[in-house]
């Protein structure tokens, strides 16, 4: 039998599912077309071109009808449908629902589709000769991923899923909430129980949030331009001429995915308390790893357009650092982390599906490899030791070893799946960070001396006469550096510091030539090398140096011997308005503000000179949100000084809820205050100290359970509700007249600390008596919080911004060559 | 020796070595038994006795945080934290307590838990009076 459902908007859903069966059957149609156009050897025919472009048009209108849809049910809050139950609510601003959109895989696997989908449009206006077999591939990688968003079953199995099914289709409404369902007549109106949505993860809550993942998205869904260029090449056999096309677009990939991931680390920095800008956590390597690989790409092609050498180590790194990209969603997106990465995303049941998507592309790179294999410009010529396409070459192989490790490491649970094991790495962090070091060492060192060496043949003596002066400063710089920054703890923080410091000298100098023609062309990549060597720097410096401040001086720990084999308490608690000593900084917990969700607490930090006078003064405002999904999440807040960022975040604050049970000796009572005994009307409101009271029409036939009614015995309800700035909190306290006795059942909203008695009828003033109890304030607020230092962080973020504008002066740079050549 | 071969060489010894390092630096998980005969850093698996409570006193000692943990075998025993009680540990599904053993109690130095999942949502419950609540298994 067909329920009827009062109140949904079906419309926009079925709208929304028309768009993505029409961009997928599109995306589809445009892959067979263009496929067939490369096979068509007849140049005047170009029919099949024309319907390869007309196909992936419609499929980009309708990615763009897909996300239109979607935003207009977020924005006007259609709960029928689970995607928006699940990531938004009602309370969410306007500029979070943009968050909202992508919180979940569907959204995200829009996001990603869509700027393949504005890549392809703007290939098949610039492409020229390379359109049909470049377009092949990216529509054919459209077509897998429109496809995760059918979320339609096919023989029993359901393919991708859907940001447009009903809330009702995809959980069992009747198992939620069995009493209220079990009547059939509330089950139609299902729609009026939903209150409102689930909200979005207040992690995301964060501007970062709005920008990060377009960033993050475009660089992943940039990867494919390169790809589908090698496959072209490969299949046209235009072994050669992809070399000069491939280069901005493999720039502009490397440049916005590294952004991404940067702005995705400043994000970690600023609303996680994560500790740190970089975690080594399986979703940010997932993310570095093809960036790794398509940086040595850039290399080795670099260096194969200017030698001939090393076409097959190019075109291999192209094509792998797609595959990575795959692998990196197979990982995040198939639930197979687990628990071993913060935010990965559940499983969709999607595990076959992009297993499929990852194979499909290296068949297809395999194929055309093998085929293909005798024909390439294979050259078998060892390279010179003083070349600089050697140094490339070794570069690339180096980066290419470190990215290895990243993968074998963050795969572990893979292998723990494959072979049944349950291995874990004690200590991720410390291990990346040793390994990473030496990789990092070798490649600023070979940035830097390569810029001595000329293509072909350098003469090895003015090679090294050159090199010295530079070497020496380095050295001299090392030792000043080391010094200030106190990054001398360990051999390879001073080696790294050697290695980054060399590296930017040396770029440097190039660009004393910037503008000689000579010098203008190497500007790009100069600039991109110190901004990567200023970056690593940054890293090395607040990650050596990073230390608590907020240290536990009486660090009384009241087991024994507890402190040998801990450290000292990293965590400080404060009392509103005492100040207290933190090494340099006197801090005081001045207030505290909530502004819903969140509550902010502002900290004043002061430091005083020998006199006592005060030096510095200043305020952060860290914050907490009580979130209904995730506990209590802490925002930090951070004071950015040129050199060093103090920053601080709450682990604990005083609980508003503890109390003491119904139990003996103690009545609930004791957790209120006294209450107000208040006689009311139907439509009256109080104020209490959460929110109005409004008093609803009565109830005469109450439902309680185990409580059997004579004939004679009267039971009322009075429904109340509390509405908290827009929030309605309902109860229904009982007054009951049994035989001759009277009793009420009294009520709480736990949240709100209220709990309401109905004590008594005034029948001839048509009133009721109603008693409100309320929770006092705690008698003293505290925090508890963590302060850490990270110096010379600053390095870090303007390294990142260097070696943008770097990759930027090296698009141009490429794409000029493309048109003068 | 072709240079290449020298280069290739060198590359598989830097692969092996990660690979055994990877090896000696992954753990498996170990129970109270084996980690009280332990010298090392073990990590314990468990679920938190939920009927023994927690302890936690931010005002004595705000780097103090103690609860008694079930291990898989299904031993008791008390662990201590050195640092402030995590966030959502009421609603932890899974601990994993990395530190040592010593004396029936087990110093940890980091607690990882598994909630019902951060970015799974759990199911609803919708209350008698319509007030929507996050659903409790048991």
């Amino acid at each position: 039998m067909d329920i009827q459902f009062i109140g949904e908007n079906l419309l926009p859903g079925k709208l929304g599912q028309f768009f993505i069966v029409l961009s997928f059957v599109a995306s589809l149609l445009s892959t067979i077309s263009y496929f067939l156009a490369v096979k068509n050897k007849d140049e005047q025919n170009k029919s099949w071109t024309k319907l390869g472009r007309i196909g992936f048009l419609v499929n980009v209108g309708s990615i763009i009808g897909i996300g239109i849809t979607l935003f207009y049910l977020i924005l006007n809050h259609y709960f029928e449908y689970y995607y928006v139950y699940h990531h938004s609510s009602k309370t969410l601003p306007v500029y979070y629902i943009v968050s909202a959109f992508w919180e979940g895989q569907e959204g995200s696997f829009w996001l990603w589709a869509f700027w393949q989908s504005i890549l392809g449009a703007i290939l098949i206006w610039k492409a020229k000769t390379w359109e049909n077999g470049v377009m092949t591939v990216i529509a054919f990688s459209q077509v897998f991923l429109t496809s995760m968003l059918l979320g339609v079953e096919i023989f029993g199995q359901r393919i991708g899923s859907s940001p447009f099914i009903l809330l009702r289709e995809a959980e069992d409404l009747k198992s939620m909430a069995p009493v209220v369902f079990a009547d059939p007549e509330n089950f139609k109106n299902y729609l009026k129980f939903i209150v409102d949505g689930k909200g979005l993860n207040p992690l995301l809550q964060n501007y970062w949030m709005v920008i990060h993942p377009p960033t993050l998205f475009l660089g992943f869904a940039s990867m494919v331009v390169p790809f589908a260029y090698g496959i072209a090449a490969l299949w046209t056999r235009r072994y050669k001429d992809w070399v000069k096309p491939v280069l901005p677009w493999t720039l502009f990939a490397v440049m916005i995915l590294g952004t991404g991931i940067i702005m995705g680390s400043f994000w970690a920095y600023e609303a996680l308390n994560f500790g740190g800008f970089w975690a080594w956590d399986p979703v940010e390597n997932a993310s570095i790893i093809p960036w790794l690989t398509l940086i040595a790409g850039v290399h080795v092609l670099i260096a194969y357009k200017n030698t001939g050498h090393a076409f097959f180590t190019a075109m291999a790194l192209m094509l792998m650092s797609f595959i990575l990209v795959l692998y990196a969603s197979f990982l995040t997106r198939s639930g197979i982390l687990g628990d071993t990465s913060v935010h990965s995303f559940t499983d969709l049941g999607m595990f076959g599906h992009l297993i499929a998507y990852i194979l499909a592309f290296v068949i297809i790179s395999v194929y055309f490899i093998t085929t293909r294999w005798n024909e390439l410009p294979i050259t078998h010529k060892d390279e010179e030791t003083y070349s600089r396409e050697f140094w490339m070459f070794i570069g690339a192989l180096v980066v290419t070893v470190a990215c290895l490790q990243v993968i074998v490491t963050t795969s572990y649970p893979v292998f723990n799946k494959i072979f049944g094991t349950s291995k874990l790495l004690s200590n991720p962090i410390e291990y990346y960070n040793k390994w990473q070091a030496g990789f990092a060492f070798l490649v600023t060192l070979i940035s830097g001396f390569s810029q001595y060496l000329k293509y072909k043949r350098t003469d090895p003596r003015r090679f090294y006469s050159s090199l010295i002066s530079s070497i020496v400063f380095s050295i001299v710089l090392t030792a000043l550096f080391v010094y200030f920054t106190k990054v001398y703890t360990k051999p390879m923080y001073i080696l790294l510091t050697f290695s980054c410091l060399f590296a930017i000298l040396s770029n440097a100098r190039l660009l004393t030539g910037v503008f000689s023609s000579k010098g203008s062309k190497l500007a790009g990549s100069a600039i991109a090398h110190i901004g990567f060597a200023v970056l690593l720097l940054g890293a090395l410096v607040a990650a050596a140096t990073s230390k608590p401040v907020s240290i536990n001086e009486s660090n009384f720990i009241a087991v024994k011997d507890f402190e040998k084999n801990q450290k000292p308490g990293e965590n400080i608690m404060l009392y509103k308005n005492e100040p207290k000593k933190m090494g340099n900084y006197t801090i005081t917990y001045v207030s505290d503000t909530t502004i819903e969700p969140n509550t902010f607490y502002k900290l004043n930090f002061k430091v005083f000179d020998k006199e006592g006078k005060v030096k510095e003064d200043f305020d952060v405002n860290p914050s907490i949100q009580e979130n209904g999904k995730m506990g209590l999440i802490a925002s930090p807040d951070t004071k950015h000084y040129l050199t060093t960022d103090i920053y601080t975040h709450i682990t604990s604050a005083a609980e508003k809820k503890e109390e003491h049970g119904d139990h003996e000796g103690h009545s609930e009572e004791e957790n209120y205050k006294a209450p107000r005994i208040v006689t009311l009307a139907v439509g009256d409101t109080i104020h209490t100290s959460s929110g109005v009271l409004t008093v609803n029409p009565i109830n005469r036939n109450p439902v309680v359970k185990d409580l059997k009614l004579a004939p004679g015995d009267l039971a009322i309800g009075l429904p109340l509700e509390v509405n908290v700035s827009g929030k309605i909190y309902k109860t229904e306290p009982l007054f009951l007249v049994k035989g001759n006795n009277t009793f009420d059942f009294a009520r709480k909203i736990e949240e709100l600390g209220l709990r309401l008695r109905f004590t008594k009828v005034l029948p001839d003033q048509n009133k009721f008596e109603v008693q409100v109890y309320e929770k006092p304030q705690q008698a003293k607020d505290w925090i508890v919080f963590k302060s850490i230092e990270f110096p010379f962080i600053n390095l870090y973020w303007v390294g990142t911004i260097i070696m943008v504008v770097g990759f930027l002066i090296s698009i141009f740079r490429r794409k000029k060559e493309l048109k003068t050549s | 020796m072709r240079k290449s071969a020298i280069i290739g060489l060198i590359t598989i010894a830097i692969c092996i070595g990660f690979l055994v390092s990877l090896n000696a630096e992954t753990d498996t998980y170990s129970n109270f038994i084996e980690a009280s005969s332990s010298n090392k850093e073990e990590h314990v698996i468990g679920h938190w006795e939920k009927n023994k409570g927690t302890h936690y006193d931010a005002l004595k000692d705000p780097n103090h945080f103690a609860f008694y943990m079930k291990d898989e075998k299904g031993d008791v025993k008390k662990v201590v934290l050195n640092g402030t009680k995590p966030q959502d540990f009421e609603r932890s599904e899974k601990l994993v307590v990395i530190g040592k053993m010593e004396n029936e109690t087990f110093y940890a130095s980091k607690i990882l838990m598994k909630c019902p999942s951060k970015y799974n949502d759990e199911m609803v419950e919708i209350s008698q009076d319509g007030q929507v609540k996050p659903y409790k298994k048991s």
